[in-house]
């Protein structure tokens, strides 16, 4: 296993798109690193890039302190779990899982006992005379997995390996992936552009967007301080609530007004807004932070109350979603099953100050979280 | 009235697919299955293609079998034709993998390697014959032409042969090429196979059945080969290029063993058939579902 590090990495194309930006980052041994965002972001162009799938136009890849700009794929030592499987289809699973091993003449018995290993972990033993036609999605999600472990490489690249399954399947084996990080106490880099994978695999995630990285950090940190709007809109659902509200100060508080409605911001917030009073910005809030007043708000520090006319109910089970439109803006909230609130109600609900993420309107970058 | 208006619009669907149909079927029959038949009867007579003529029931099919220029002739399009297929096929399959690559000018290099296949047989065996009876011999300044020799005379064939037919067997290579997807070539290139190693374990697997329709098709067609030798050789030099084709028409028509010629297309049509079958299920058994 091995650390891997990207310095100043891009990717342009000979017609000039740049599909990736000066791309920056250190991966430590055994990290779980996510790169996550849109389609289109240069998560995957990263990715291939690593792998010596793409070349890399600019900037210096190292692994293992070993610059590989151009190494060959198959000297990098890394292995990769491609989206649609890429197993070979005329191959047996067993043949698909020994064939790296194959071309690099390992012993027979060696081969064997590889093989029978990694298919003991994604539990395949029982399919291993089988061609790929013959399997289901899941299983064959298994055999490109088991085909990267035999390898025993420093890197495993994933690339979108669980967006062909369907859902139950793709909790499932989020769970073996997550186990199998554990157990092969490997560097994985996963591409993915759902930010529940993203938030539930991952040590640390890479947000990109445009091909230029916007935020590496860890899940929780991610969550509660996204660096810019983007990042804030995109990890999290349902997503961030985002009023524009213009910063004020009243009787020695900052405020923030959206049409009607005026907030004040707690003290701990307030220094970083006295800058921007007069001026436009953007407030941030989860929905889970926007609370009902039917809801349990001990120990929160609950802004002002907000009328709001519910539009939209969504009972998810245990939970329900409700949106709303406010004076100003339009605000959506989690509440409990139990709670009275039904399209047509008008409601009161607060934010909770602490909570509160402020992004300044120009720039996009947050000033406060 | 719902039934009644969909049994309207069945039968006059049918009306329209006999009238496709029914033109068609008479023209196949006029001059496909009505002589195939007559063929097969005229194959136990001992007819000379005019005249009178008598039954000789088995005769023709047990003489086919001590004939030697009806041996030869067998011995001369097996030759060429195992010869040809094989060398068609591994040129197109080279011919394919380059075209496929990433080089200038694809499109129009794949059209330029095409136009042998719109060129008429005949007027390719004529271009070839004036190559190696003339251009050859000036360039080389020399005598010798291969067509006149009888124990070389089939090379020029078979080169003639193989540079036409590539056209068609690289366009299926071609297909069959782009149809692996691209994926499963990384997947190889980072479990380290390359070069020789790629084309053995991966590509040559994943293409064949286009393998397969390219065996057969060109085996078929060099076992019929006739325009070229009517065009390039008409048989010779001393019968030493006489293809089984050839001979059927040329004794069955205007040497006066027509009896004994249906005899020997019947055995002919049968052996084709034998053969694609045979080769079919022994490739198909390789072919792999993707």
């Amino acid at each position: 296993m091995a650390g891997l590090t990207l310095e100043h990495v891009g990717k342009k194309y000979p017609n000039g798109y740049e599909g990736v930006k000066d791309f920056n980052l250190e991966i430590a041994d055994k990290e779980f690193i996510i790169f996550v965002g849109p389609s289109g972001c240069g998560k995957s162009t990263t990715l291939r890039m690593i792998a010596g799938l793409e070349d890399i136009t600019s900037g210096t890849l190292k692994i293992d302190g070993r610059v590989v700009n151009d190494v060959e794929p198959s000297e990098r030592d890394i292995a990769m779990v491609f989206q649609n499987y890429a197993l070979y289809p005329h191959m047996t699973v067993y043949e698909n899982m020994a064939f790296p091993l194959r071309l690099r003449k390992v012993d027979k018995a060696e081969i064997d006992k590889a093989v029978h290993e990694a298919a003991r972990i994604l539990d395949l033993e029982k399919l291993l005379d089988r061609k790929p036609s013959a399997l289901s999605g899941g299983q064959r999600q298994r055999v490109a997995m088991g085909r990267a472990i035999v390898r025993k490489p420093k890197v495993y690249l994933m690339d979108e390996p669980l967006s062909n399954l369907d859902a139950k399947l793709r909790v499932q084996m989020r769970a073996e992936i997550s186990k199998l990080h554990d157990r092969l106490g490997a560097t994985i880099i996963y591409v993915t552009h759902d930010q529940t994978e993203a938030m539930t695999l991952g040590t640390r995630i890479v947000v990109m967007k445009e091909g230029v990285m916007q935020q590496v950090d860890t899940p929780s940190k991610l969550y509660a301080e996204p660096c810019n709007l983007f990042v804030a809109g995109f990890i999290g659902s349902p997503q961030m609530n985002f009023i524009d509200a213009t910063v004020g100060e009243a009787e020695g508080k900052i405020t923030l007004t959206f049409g009607g409605n005026t907030i004040s911001v707690p003290e701990s917030k307030a220094e970083a807004l006295k800058p921007y009073i007069g001026r436009v910005v953007i407030a941030g809030i989860r929905p889970e932070d926007v609370i009902e007043e039917h809801e349990h708000a001990e120990d929160k520090r609950l802004s002002e109350p907000i009328d709001s006319l519910v539009t939209v109910y969504e009972l998810l089970g245990a939970e329900a979603m409700i949106y709303g439109d406010v004076d100003g803006g339009a605000i959506s909230a989690h509440v409990s099953a139990t709670n009275p609130a039904r399209t047509g109600s008008r409601i009161r609900v607060a934010f909770d100050m602490d909570k509160l993420h402020v992004f300044d309107k120009e720039t996009e970058l947050a000033i406060v979280h | 009235m719902a039934t009644r208006a969909q049994g309207k619009v069945g039968t006059n669907r049918m009306r329209t697919f006999y009238a496709i149909l029914i033109p068609v079927l008479i023209l196949f029959v006029a001059f496909n299955t009505y002589p195939l038949i007559t063929g097969f009867l005229y194959s136990f007579t001992d007819s000379k293609g005019y005249g009178a003529f008598n039954i000789v029931g088995l005769q023709n099919y047990a003489d086919l079998f001590t004939d030697t220029r009806v041996l030869n002739s067998y011995l001369f399009t097996f030759k060429v034709a195992v010869v040809a297929t094989i060398l068609t096929n591994v040129f197109s399959l080279m011919l394919a993998m380059a075209l496929s690559s990433k080089i200038k000018f694809k499109s129009a290099l794949r059209g330029l390697f095409f136009v042998p296949q719109i060129l008429g047989a005949l007027v390719v065996g004529y271009v070839f014959q004036f190559l190696f009876t003339w251009l050859i011999p000036a360039l080389f300044n020399t005598d010798y032409t291969i067509l006149g020799d009888p124990t070389w005379a089939w090379v020029a064939i078979v080169v003639v042969l193989v540079w036409q037919s590539c056209a068609q067997t690289t366009i299926i290579y071609i297909t069959g090429l782009s149809s692996v997807p691209e994926d499963v070539y990384e997947a190889a290139a980072l479990d380290g196979a390359k070069g020789w190693n790629k084309f053995r374990y991966i590509t040559f697997p994943l293409i064949m059945p286009s393998v397969t329709t390219n065996m057969v098709l060109v085996m078929k067609n060099m076992l019929m080969v006739f325009d070229q030798i009517i065009a390039m050789t008409n048989g010779g030099p001393s019968q030493s290029t006489e293809s089984i084709s050839f001979l059927i028409y040329n004794n069955g028509l205007s040497g006066g063993q027509f009896g004994f010629q249906c005899a020997n297309a019947v055995i002919f049509f049968i052996l084709i058939a034998a053969i694609s079958v045979i080769q079919t299920r022994f490739l198909n058994s390789r072919e792999e579902q993707l």
